[in-house]
């Protein structure tokens, strides 16, 4: 039962006890996650099916003791059925707390086994996979679509099983008693299933067209409310009410039609016309002597029994829907390659830290023109790059092909004179620290976040790391210090102390190459003063690659490069650059 | 079972009402449709009736079936007009139960829609002191849920009285036939009753637990997914996933016994009316040989069991579900209710103004208590720029906000051209008013769109002149398709400079008098950062502006900037003027400004080499 997880080919990471499921299909998948729990399938089954016998069996105890008073003995056999029904009262509630025991205990399963998996197999992606994904989504999938698998289960495939069988049982019983006797019952479930086509086939569409009509009402507001100042600001008053009711209107249409639809649900009336039916062909049969009055007692409560699976309700087949729904987009992420190449056997050495991109052009999958184009420039060992340029001019972009979170389409990205591609992925990637604009922080101790890359460091390296960051004051103004928790239930601290903190942890592990996204804003100049002091410790004797808006850092840059429209302009030191570039002279226009 | 889970969302009111009260109001929206509601609560009562008819008609047939014995075909057709009744009653049922569904769904519908309506006009008109107590979220869903929720007073009324009358009428039939077995049978109530209202209590427990341990697992997926990258780098994958396998096997455990406790009230309804038929078989059986029932009788007894248990687990949750729903109708009216604070002593239209501002006297207070401005003075001559400067909490804010008329003032009196602005009629004052706020609100659309919001009448020539106005336009050539770039939801998908700029295009348009400025404070880069400062020049000429400032080259070029502090202002003047005075101002620009500079090098930080001398 335990084999390597093999669910994706490549993947970066992967836990050796995990379970190997069959992710070719959805209803596979499902499948071979459920086949993991035999005994509670098995368990789930034979509960329902003694659960729907002994439903069925009450009415027929029932009959039974219609026809005992007629007995000499009546009294006798009364109490003897009587005990016999309690018997079987007994067991149906047993049978049903097996049910939801089994019921609920797999599909639990199934949700934990699911999130679990798919929380592995996102482990393993790559960087660049994880780039491309939206947190939003991949947490609505291992929420919500993971959640969805539970329902589906439990209720879902619980009660629809458990009306199958109870829409067999009371008919098998009838047959017993008589077949004649179902002819209605039987004209019920070919009436019944074809009602609840239909109407699933009319509910289906204005069930859709009302949620994306409440949909729309509630974005539609919601951006009226949080633009509220706006709206005041704009006096557009008038129209934001004009556009909120015809939203509402529209909802209104729809919730109306959706009452319709549904109003006219049929089963109830075709079980009332069994019922009635079948007394009728009863009393004939009763007449003919062919059937007792008890046995007729029994087929009427028989034929009751069906009114449950007639309760049953479209939102359980939805139920499935929306779980099978679910599985396909869990199984989507999951199954989703990633451009991932360890490649174990390249070069793996001490890294000097020469950057140099030969006619480098990158597209991301999907997008039309090129994010860089035929991109060239060299960063020797120590020198600190400036890059300038607009939002969405490929900044970022340019640093993520140094470490491989993206491969170039043409070109060459050499580290060392060697092509990253060529290089042994976990030497290259641990020799290059990144220091995002967002930092990204654990909810753990400040000493754990600062030693997360060399979880063996001592206290003593980490307050060095932290002092050498300008974080060691702060840190120690917090109110258990360095075992201070961080995050929603502990401390919350600034943009600069976060990025202080992450300068902490790059520096513990003393890369050669360094990428720094610099958009902290401080507002005020002793914080700024700090910060400072930091990004240039943090420079201090490595490659560095540095997004920044701070003018003065610019200036202080060895070089610069500017960056309009995916494409290098110029590059040159500040003075060369004020000199002769027009769009440069107009940044520092109003500065000097 | 939507019962046992109803109520656990419940939010702190900020107004209670009597039940009394909101009965009334609820009572009121529905008055409209008074006749309607009547036929509803007749087909009620008609679809209640013939739903008790069933079993009493199938008694009877057996009491027919056994009077005559068996006799061949007589058996039935003795008995058909029974049988006819049946079919009868079944469709009766039906249509009934279909047109009151059907007219109830357009009641509660057009109820709803009139609901809404009325909130959404009280949304709009509350001020701005409204929305810093309401956020966004809080505010929406007293809109579209809250009015739902309260629809369902009417619809979970409808089903109540639906339901008593059907055990009303059963058990008025049960009692005209046999007292004792009644008594007997209906015993079952209150075991039913105690045992769904022992389950709710029960089952709220374990969901609050349950919906602790979710959202701890949901905090963990989160962590790791955002932090993948880091882990990455550091290739400390195996310990996130150690620590996610904990709290998934928690919530494995306590989601086991949240689903099995809510799963289990079925088992045990079903077993206590199970034990219900047993009782009913063993007395009503010695009553039939006892000779106090008929057979029929006694098989209505046992038919009756099925229509009374299933009705009175509804009954009993009746209660807290219509409580929640009163509950979400008080939400609703209390938004409704709000005293607004900001209150004009009149309308009067607003002539063309020059934009002469004049604080007089003004106190100010967001909080009882907490004052922010205390007998505030100022004047600002029309077309004056003014940059506001002070640590926060000075009250720079404040005062865009007064101009603004988003918040009352106690005291005072606030002129524009000399007029009252208490009596101003608020949206002509406001077209003539421009805001850029810190961070632009953007609506989906194009950015177009965006430009033109607020002035659906500006031809395209002006939009377009607006935005190449601004800047040069050459931002525009930045956005993936210029104009027409869509925006989604807030603004999302452009950059916080470029929201900056559209706002900016925005009151280009919009030509105001008055142009009131809150500067970000976010960092934006460099040429964008330029593009928003030749844009500034642009806008502010000409007009009186009032800059809440954080940008160096702000401060620089206002024609006159003030310095406040605890509302008060210390100092005003140019920035050379204040710089050289080395008061107040000074300190701020130690402060604030300094690092903002393009030579701002603190101390041994870089080498000589390589600081490059400016140009010139």
């Amino acid at each position: 039962m335990t084999t390597p997880a093999a669910s994706t080919p490549t993947s970066e990471f992967r836990v050796d006890s995990a379970h190997t499921y069959d992710t070719s299909t959805p209803v596979r998948w499902i499948v071979s996650h459920v086949s993991r729990y035999p005994l509670l399938l098995v368990g789930f089954v034979l509960s329902t099916l003694a659960f729907a016998i002994c439903s069925s069996l009450v009415p027929r105890i029932a009959g039974l003791a219609f026809d005992a008073v007629d007995r000499p003995d009546a009294g006798q056999a009364l109490l003897t059925l009587s005990l016999l029904l309690m018997g079987v009262v007994f067991a149906r509630g047993l049978a049903d707390f097996g049910t939801i025991n089994s019921i609920e205990r797999l599909a639990q399963r199934l949700e934990r086994d699911a999130r679990s998996e798919l929380t592995t197999s996102l482990l393993g992606k790559s960087q660049a996979f994880h780039d491309r994904q939206r947190v939003g989504d991949v947490m609505a999938r291992a929420a919500d679509d993971v959640r969805q698998l539970n329902l589906m289960f439990s209720p879902g495939v619980q009660l629809i099983l458990d009306s199958l069988i109870n829409l067999v049982t009371p008919l098998v019983f009838i047959a017993a008693i008589d077949v004649r006797m179902l002819l209605f019952p039987l004209l019920f479930v070919a009436a019944f299933a074809w009602a609840l086509r239909r109407y699933s086939a009319r509910l289906d569409p204005v069930s859709t067209a009302m949620r994306e009509a409440f949909g729309h009402l509630s974005a539609g507001l919601n951006e009226t409310i949080a633009g509220i100042e706006l709206v005041k600001a704009a006096a557009a008053e008038p129209y934001e009410r004009r556009r909120f009711a015809q939203n509402a209107r529209a909802f209104r249409d729809q919730f109306v039609r959706q009452g319709d639809v549904q109003a006219r649900y049929l089963p109830y009336l075709l079980v009332w016309l069994t019922f009635a039916a079948t007394f009728g062909h009863g009393l004939l049969l009763l007449g003919q002597g062919s059937i007792s009055v008890g046995e007729l007692v029994a087929v009427i409560g028989l034929v009751g029994v069906l009114r449950g699976p007639a309760d049953l309700s479209i939102f359980t087949f939805a139920m499935v829907q929306m779980g099978l729904a679910g599985a396909r987009r869990t199984l989507a992420l999951i199954n989703e390659e990633t451009e991932l190449d360890e490649n174990p056997e390249g070069y793996a050495g001490v890294m000097k830290g020469d950057i140099r991109f030969e006619d480098v052009t990158f597209t991301f999958p999907g997008a039309e023109a090129p994010t860089l184009e035929r991109f060239t420039f060299h960063a020797r060992p120590g020198e600190t790059v400036a890059i300038v340029g607009q939002t969405g001019s490929g900044k970022s972009t340019l640093t993520k092909l140094v470490n491989r979170t993206f491969d170039v389409d043409s070109g060459r990205v050499l580290v060392d004179g060697i092509d990253v591609r060529d290089w042994n992925m976990e030497s290259l990637r641990q020799q290059i620290s990144v220091i995002e604009q967002e930092v990204f922080l654990f909810s753990r101790s400040v000493r754990d976040n600062i030693a997360f890359g060399l979880p063996g460091a001592t206290f003593d390296q980490v307050v060095a790391a932290a002092k050498a960051a300008q974080a060691h004051g702060f840190i120690t103004e917090l109110p258990q210090g360095y075992d201070t928790v961080i995050g929603e239930r502990g401390a919350t601290l600034s943009g600069g102390q976060r990025q202080r903190l992450a300068i902490a942890r790059a520096l513990l592990t003393d890369p050669r190459i360094l990428i720094l996204d610099d958009a902290t804003s401080a507002i005020d100049s002793a914080t700024e003063d700090e910060i400072q002091t930091a990004i240039n410790a943090v420079l201090k004797g490595r490659t560095s690659l540095v997004i920044t808006h701070r003018l003065s850092q610019i200036r202080r840059a060895d070089r610069i490069i500017m960056l309009d429209r995916s494409r290098l302009v110029d590059q040159g030191t500040h003075a060369e650059l004020l000199e002769r570039n027009e769009l440069y002279q107009r940044i520092f226009q109003r500065y000097d | 079972m939507g019962f046992i889970l109803g109520g656990l969302t419940g939010e702190e009111y900020d107004r209670n009402y009597s039940d009394a009260q909101l009965l009334r109001r609820i009572v009121g929206y529905f008055r409209p449709h008074l006749g309607k509601m009547l036929f509803v609560a007749l087909l009620i009562a008609l679809n209640a009736a013939a739903l008790a008819l069933l079993p009493v008609l199938t008694s009877r047939g057996i009491d027919g079936a056994l009077a005559r014995g068996a006799q061949g075909v007589e058996v039935f057709n003795a008995n058909l007009p029974v049988l006819l009744l049946m079919v009868a009653a079944a469709g009766l049922a039906w249509t009934f139960n279909f047109l009151r569904q059907a007219i109830t769904a357009r009641v509660v519908g057009d109820v709803v829609l009139t609901l809404r309506e009325d909130v959404f006009d009280a949304a709009v008109e509350r001020d701005m002191a409204f929305y810093d107590d309401y956020s966004t979220g809080r505010v929406v869903s007293r809109v579209t849920s809250d009015t739902q929720d309260f629809s369902n007073v009417v619809t979970l009324t409808l089903g109540l009285i639906s339901e008593v009358l059907i055990v009303a009428i059963v058990f008025v039939i049960l009692f005209s036939i046999n007292v004792r077995l009644a008594l007997i049978t209906t015993a079952i109530t209150p075991v039913i009753l105690g045992a769904a209202l022992a389950f709710r209590w029960i089952a709220r427990r374990t969901s609050r637990q349950a919906k602790r341990v979710k959202a701890e697992v949901n905090a963990n997926i989160q962590e790791s997914i955002t932090g993948i990258g880091v882990a990455k780098a550091f290739r400390q994958e195996a310990a996130l996933h150690a620590d996610f396998e904990r709290v998934n096997a928690e919530a494995y455990r306590l989601g086991l016994k949240q689903g099995l406790v809510l799963q289990s009230i079925f088992p045990v309804l079903g077993f206590i009316a199970g034990l219900g038929t047993v009782v009913v078989l063993y007395y009503g059986g010695s009553a039939v040989l006892a000779g106090a029932v008929t057979r029929g009788e006694w098989f209505l007894f046992a038919e009756s069991l099925a229509l009374f248990w299933f009705p009175l687990t509804s009954i009993a949750s009746f209660w807290s579900q219509f409580q929640d729903g009163l509950a979400a109708s008080e939400r609703v009216f209390a938004l409704m209710d709000t005293e607004p604070q900001v209150v004009q002593t009149g309308a009067e239209p607003v002539p063309e103004l020059e934009g002469r501002i004049e604080f007089r006297n003004v106190h100010f207070a967001y909080k009882p208590g907490s004052p922010v401005l205390q007998g505030f003075d100022l004047v600002i001559p029309a077309g004056q720029t003014v940059a506001l400067v002070g640590h926060t909490g000075a009250g720079k804010s404040s005062l865009g906000k007064l101009i603004a008329r988003g918040y009352e003032f106690e005291k005072g009196e606030l002129l524009i051209d000399g007029l009252d602005i208490r009596s101003f009629d608020l949206v002509s004052y406001r077209r003539q008013l421009g805001v850029v706020q810190q961070t632009p609100y953007l609506f989906t659309g194009t950015i177009r769109d965006n430009i033109r919001y607020g002035r659906e009448d500006a031809s395209e020539e002006q939009v377009l002149a607006a935005a190449r106005n601004v800047a040069g336009g050459d931002w525009l050539d930045s956005l993936p398709a210029g104009l027409d770039t869509e925006i989604s939801e807030g603004g999302r998908g452009i950059s916080m400079g470029q929201r900056q700029l559209v706002a900016l295009a925005r009151v280009l348009l919009k030509d105001p008098a008055i142009v009131i400025l809150d500067e970000a404070t976010a960092s934006i880069d460099p040429l964008t950062e330029a593009q928003i400062q030749e844009g500034l020049e642009t806008v502010l000429k000409g007009r009186t502006s009032i800059v809440i400032a954080h940008r160096l080259s702000t401060v620089r070029s206002a024609d006159r900037i003030i310095v406040l502090s605890h509302g008060r202002i210390l100092e005003e003047g140019t920035h050379d003027e204040l710089l050289a005075a080395g008061g107040h101002y000074a300190e701020l620009f130690e402060a604030y400004f300094r690092h903002q500079s393009a030579s701002y090098d603190p101390e041994g930080l870089s080498g000589p080499a390589r600081t490059p001398r400016p140009r010139g």
